[in-house]
């Protein structure tokens, strides 16, 4: 066991809140577990040496911290959390749903959150735990059935020097419900910061779900989004990492009812040096749903990407149909992906497909666009950003959508070609 | 226009061109021929500005400007246009997206307003039809899938649109039949207005006598060993480089 996993368990084992007992099921829990070394495959590319040495540091309030980014035109409610404290909000509760912060729920809201966490969170998640004893703060969503909320709800965490985070999120969407989600993190600042949420989709219900990763240089993430998805329901999720000394996503989803569908699209950007991993698990565990999984990524020099997109179709799960795809693009003979897709068929009668490509910048076809006098970093956006723009321009979201084609391509501009 | 003096360049450590001087003024057309590996393509590459083409020694003005310490964009922005003999194939980038991009980043460097969307399409459609390509070559990936004929043709439209001042054709006839020959030499005419200027490179004396050169050189063993005016490649074509004499056999060997 490394010195902060003790730490962790301690502090978690303090405090004594009304979440104690499901801190208290999680620190047990910790306490027998094996710290991750590489010969686990979960963590077989991302070594954990940067947490390993640390120390649990939970500040009540921090002062310094930067601000989520703008995104133009987006009419959402947003609230943002530094060291797990409500930093800023914008907006209004949007009419027709319940928000309910877990430092302001009243008795009866505590025992709906008691009964939801970690109902959809498989339990083998190191990180899942370590946010279940330590979690300060989070946010309970509950959109009653066939309610449809038009105004996204935004969720920000910002990483902040002084305090780690753990923030957690918990959504209800009853059947027949629609809502949008957008989940990110920023920041830069020497922190380790979880962020677990937890969906559970009800039959019919609709769920446009956004999970930008979005921190940088030493601001550690370890997160994760799990799913549950019921009968006919519909999941979206778009997904966008950015790397930094350790950042780790976990992406599950179950399908817990025939005729559901998910639609998981991926984007990796990485710059010179950074990390990023994301695992994803689709569980089949019944019949006639569909799945399509696209990930994508850019990798810079010197950076390191890991994707493991595991499928699993139960033996009773027939006319599955589940697509799993990924590629990337290297930027430098000393970037680095490590990818993985995995399909795990138990039943016979399903369509599944998975593939995966690495390519290089195409040097013959960068001289013929400089040679017409397209600059340098056009040309490179024209012969290689165009798999990523192809994921961005789908989501449904314009103002989303906008702002992450601006913000990606600026990033991808600034990354340097080796 | 374009002034060239005493070029020595390298490929891999290889020394390709030794010492090569060209004076070309407005409006002139110079055919540049000579035996295989003498120089004529890397000639293009490295006024293009092309990587791993270095310059050990000379220098390379085009109007005024040293275009040796240029980038390769800025060269083309700056009036360079360099046909290729070997189009490359970019599936992902659509024809029309790539010409636009490049037209008004000449435009932009003029200090002209960009082309909107439909100005462009105008220029391009009548563009395609000059050199004979079907207006469905706009849509698709640049030159993916293109016959040799087809590139080629693709290539002299892009010259069309981008109006350079000084167009170096690298073997544009090779791999042509007559027919698209003469389209390929059509649109080069219709671009000889003048001021413009090219540099024909060819293996045959054929190419001439559709694009009528000014001057005729003959490049060989990285230098120009022999200049002349049309008569020149019709020598060429008839007795072949054997004049050439040592140059000639050591270029072979």
């Amino acid at each position: 066991m490394s010195q902060w996993l003790s730490e962790v368990i301690a502090e978690g084992q303090r405090q004594t809140d009304w979440l104690a007992g499901h801190r208290q099921q999680a620190t047990e829990a910790l306490a027998n577990i094996k710290w991750p070394v590489r010969r686990q495959e979960a963590w077989r590319f991302t070594p954990l040496l940067p947490v390993e040495k640390r120390s649990v540091s939970l500040a009540a309030a921090v002062e310094q911290h930067g601000s989520a980014p703008v995104i133009d035109g987006l009419d959402a409610y947003s609230v943002s959390f530094a060291g797990n404290k409500l930093a800023a909000q914008q907006g209004s509760v949007p009419a027709g749903l319940t928000f309910t912060l877990f430092s302001n729920a009243n008795t009866e809201q505590q025992a709906t959150i008691k009964a939801l966490l970690s109902q959809v969170k498989p339990s083998h998640h190191l990180f899942g735990q370590v946010n279940d004893a330590l979690m300060t703060e989070g946010v309970y969503i509950h959109v009653p059935a066939n309610t449809v909320i038009d105004t996204p709800i935004r969720l920000s965490q910002l990483a902040a020097s002084v305090g780690d985070q753990h923030l957690r999120v918990l959504v209800h969407v009853e059947s027949g419900a629609k809502v949008a989600i957008i989940e990110d993190g920023f920041g830069d600042a020497d922190s380790l910061n979880t962020f677990v949420s937890e969906y559970v989709l009800d039959a019919q219900a609709q769920l446009e779900h956004y999970r930008f990763a979005m921190y940088t240089q030493q601001a550690m993430h370890v997160g994760s989004c799990h799913f549950k998805v019921g009968e006919k329901a519909q999941l979206t999720s778009n997904i966008v990492g950015y790397g930094s000394v350790l950042s780790r996503l976990d992406v599950d989803v179950e399908y817990t009812g025939e005729f559901a569908n998910a639609n998981v699209n991926a984007i990796y950007l990485l710059a010179e040096g950074e990390l990023f991993d994301l695992h994803s698990t689709i569980e089949h565990a019944v019949p006639n749903c569909t799945t399509e999984e696209n990930a994508r990524g850019i990798v810079g020099d010197r950076a390191k990407a890991v994707f493991n997109g595991r499928i699993h179709i139960h033996r009773n799960a027939q006319k599955t149909l589940a697509e799993l795809n990924n590629r990337n693009l290297l930027l430098s003979r000393r970037a680095i992906i490590n990818t993985k897709p995995e399909l795990e068929i138990y039943a016979d009668d399903v369509r599944c497909a998975h593939g995966a490509t690495v390519a290089e910048i195409e040097e013959k076809a960068l001289y013929y666009l400089l040679t017409r006098g397209i600059s340098r970093s056009q040309a490179l956006i024209m012969l290689n950003f165009g798999f990523i723009q192809e994921l961005i321009t789908q989501i449904p979201n314009i103002a989303i959508s906008d702002w992450l084609l601006h913000s990606l391509r600026e990033r991808f501009v600034s990354m340097e070609v080796k | 226009m374009l002034s060239i003096n005493n070029l020595h360049a390298s490929v891999e450590e290889k020394q390709i061109i030794k010492g090569l001087n060209l004076d070309i003024k407005p409006g002139e057309v110079h055919a540049i021929m000579g035996p295989n590996g003498a120089g004529k393509s890397t000639l293009g590459y490295v006024l293009s500005g092309r990587d791993g083409y270095e310059v050990n020694d000379g220098s390379a003005t085009l109007n005024g400007k040293d275009l040796l310490e240029l980038e390769v964009e800025e060269r083309a922005r700056e009036g360079l246009f360099l046909a290729f003999q070997y189009p490359v194939e970019i599936p992902g980038v659509s024809n029309m997206e790539f010409l636009k991009e490049s037209v008004n980043a000449m435009r932009e460097h003029r200090g002209e307003e960009p082309l909107t969307a439909a100005e462009f399409l105008k220029k391009a459609k009548a563009a395609c039809k000059q050199v004979h390509l079907p207006l469905d070559f706009l849509k698709r990936g640049v030159n993916e899938g293109f016959s040799g004929g087809e590139k080629k043709r693709n290539e002299i439209m892009q010259m069309i649109l981008l109006e350079p001042s000084l167009c170096i054709l690298d073997e544009s006839d090779s791999g042509l039949d007559v027919d698209a020959l003469q389209v390929v030499a059509d649109g080069v005419n219709s671009q000889r207005d003048g001021k413009r200027s090219f540099i024909v490179v060819t293996h045959y004396q054929r190419l001439l006598d559709y694009i009528k050169p000014d001057f005729v050189h003959i490049l060989a063993d990285g230098k120009i060993v022999k200049s002349g005016d049309a008569s020149l490649a019709l020598e060429v074509e008839k007795s072949g480089y054997a004049f050439l004499g040592k140059a000639y056999e050591e270029s072979e060997a």
